[in-house]
């Protein structure tokens, strides 16, 4: 596979939260992201959401974390966001994907409180990752061209 | 640690036990061990049909027991919990107390051997522990005391697609020493089936690299003294490639294997996305059958038409063990696939096989250059949960629906096997060139694809129902 040199040299931290093991969908997501010219440091499955924080230190430069949920647990698993932003870590935006609850229907409360733990953004669907990211690396690079 | 003939224990594990002799004694005189199904069904060409089953409290799963086998099963299952599986013991213990219902399976451990023979005695056939942990040492000693006669699993198909992060060094020497014990049993003149789980992490596994991996691990047990091996390989969608690859595990044991060493090849019904119509899924679930039959299965491990939903009930699972029954019954003896289609396809995955395990096997040390191939991903296994395998492996299905390589990662093929792997691929895009994203998921989906092609009014849609990939 001859990745994509549109997107080379930009970088965001992927894995899975804290007590879910679903691995196909973040293997997929990994090789997605890297076939557009990412570099993806992928921290895999069962992430705990401290280890997303070591990885960002180690990466400043990260565009995004990105953490996928898809056994409902995601605001059990994020608890720990307001916190570790309180403390000056994590500040990059947080994208979580999945299914965000349990059950099959999703409510806006659902949203609404990983929203609150200061998740930056919700995504349902893979698909909708790449727009997002490039709509956030423009704004960024608009930002530090303007100051 | 406690040792029970190499077999290192935990202590408290190790209290409860009964005296090794009244083990011995007690697995000497069960009636039907795992191994004599087996045999039977392997002279007769017909495999026995074994669902899965587990649930957490004592009477509850006596009753499930009790429901099942009348539906004809050759062998039953005790699934065990997950928090067993991880030897949280205490946890477990206390689930089962508290709430037993809560558990995802049985807490043998927690329940003890007294229990176990309760379950062994209250049905005519054998069991077997179906697990997935990657050190089933303390569990299987249990196993044992309860007069279990069959234990699944292995170093690598234990570890890898269960764990983030445990070494293969030690799940490979805690199943080393499974193993071992087995070598002694067997000069006792106790066989116990080892089961090995070659499907994996289910989702579109490339025969060769299942079959590469239960090799290995064969190759290990029968160097402790392991005397009956079940390999397991997992139903890939495609008849052809699936009986060839069951066909390969006897020409594989015959290769690699001391010809002492009784193997039995399994098949596991498809383990991946399953259809969501009862109609489809039975006939699924009835094509598993007939696959099994044709790809010389001695056993088949059922799947029901409720897997779309999460853990079946008593009924659909018995429904399920009655619809693989069908599927390898003699009313489908007429059935006639393509021979040479087969042949072809065994020939192919052999060779792959061979390229795989032989730089493995000709070191001295097995087990360190297990490990050691998996960290330079010429053993690799697609979509792992562990950071012990590198993944690179992408596979795909071809226009036959057939499972092949589309990326090889560091696997080290051959040119001709490469050659064949890309030309199969290059005619399955010719429309339109997709995402890998995309193409992965569509494979992944295949049956949800058949299921709404073959009935108009499939609950299936592409779109809004596909399950979210993240």
């Amino acid at each position: 596979m001859n990745p994509l040199p549109a997107r080379s040299g930009r970088l965001v931290i992927l894995g899975v939260a804290e007590s879910d093991s679903h691995a196909v969908a973040n293997h997929l997501i990994a090789m997605h992201l890297r076939e557009h010219g990412f570099t993806v440091v992928n921290l895999g499955v069962c992430t705990p959401l401290a280890d997303f924080a070591d990885a960002h230190q180690r990466h400043p430069g990260a565009e995004a974390v990105l953490i996928g949920s898809l056994n409902g647990h995601a605001h059990q698993d994020l608890r720990a966001l307001p916190e570790l932003r309180a403390a000056g870590r994590l500040r990059c935006p947080v994208i979580v994907g999945g299914n965000l609850s349990v059950g099959s229907r999703k409510s806006e409360a659902d949203r609404r409180r990983l929203l609150d733990l200061g998740v930056d953004h919700l995504l349902p669907d893979a698909d909708a990752l790449l727009p997002l990211l490039d709509t956030l690396h423009a704004a960024k690079v608009a930002e530090l061209q303007h100051g | 640690m406690v040792d029970l003939h190499g077999l290192e224990l935990d202590p408290l594990v190790a209290a409860e036990l009964p005296p090794w002799d009244d083990i011995l004694g007690h697995l000497a005189a069960r009636p039907l061990p795992a191994v004599a199904v087996l045999r039977a069904a392997a002279g007769e060409g017909r495999p026995v049909v074994q669902p899965r089953c587990g649930v957490g409290g004592q009477r509850e799963m006596l009753a499930l027991l009790g429901e099942l086998e009348p539906a004809g099963p050759g062998i039953l299952s005790v699934t065990i919990d997950s928090h067993t599986r991880l030897r949280r013991f205490d946890t477990a213990t206390e689930l089962l107390r508290r709430r037993p219902a809560d558990l995802n399976g049985y807490p043998l451990v927690s329940h003890g051997w007294q229990r176990g023979r309760e379950l062994t005695e209250a049905v005519t056939v054998p069991l077997e522990v179906r697990h997935g942990s990657p050190d089933g040492r303390d569990l299987f000693a249990v196993a044992l005391a309860a007069g279990i006669t069959s234990y699944e699993g292995g170093g690598i198909g234990y570890n890898l697609p269960y764990s983030k992060d445990v070494p293969l060094a030690r799940s490979l020497r805690a199943w080393q020493q499974v193993d071992a014990l087995c070598g002694v049993l067997a000069t006792a003149g106790v066989v116990i089936d080892r089961e090995l789980f070659g499907t994996l992490t289910a989702v579109l596994m490339p025969p060769s690299i299942s079959l590469a991996v239960t090799v290995l691990e064969a190759v290990a047990a029968a160097r402790e003294g392991v005397r009956c091996l079940s390999v397991a390989y997992p139903q890939g969608g495609e008849l052809h490639q699936d009986v060839a690859a069951l066909r390969a595990v006897r020409t594989l044991a015959a290769r690699y294997l001391d010809p002492a060493v009784e193997v039995f090849p399994v098949l596991h019904e498809f383990m991946g996305v399953f259809p969501r119509t009862p109609e489809y899924a039975n006939l699924l679930i009835l094509q598993g059958g007939l696959l099994a039959r044709l790809g010389g299965a001695a056993k088949v491990v059922s799947k029901t038409g409720q897997e779309a939903y999460g853990i079946p009930d008593a009924a659909a699972n018995a429904a399920g063990i009655r619809a693989a029954a069908l599927g390898a019954s003699e009313l489908l003896d007429f059935v006639r696939i393509d021979e040479s289609r087969v042949a072809e396809e065994q020939h192919w995955i052999e060779r792959e096989v061979a390229e795989l395990v032989e730089p493995v096997l000709a070191h001295g040390e097995l087990l360190p250059a297990i490990e050691a191939a998996f960290a330079a991903g010429r053993l690799d296994i697609p979509f792992s949960a562990s950071i012990h395998a590198r993944s690179q492996v992408v596979p795909r299905r071809d226009r036959t629906g057939a499972i092949r390589y589309a990326d090889r990662g560091a696997l080290p093929f051959s040119r001709p096997v490469l050659a064949r792997h890309a030309a199969l691929l290059r005619e399955v895009d010719g429309d339109r060139p997709r995402s890998l994203i995309e193409a992965a998921t569509a494979d992944i989906h295949y049956f949800l694809e058949k299921e709404s092609q073959s009935l108009t009014r499939a609950p299936y849609r592409t779109r809004s129902d596909t399950p979210s990939r993240f």
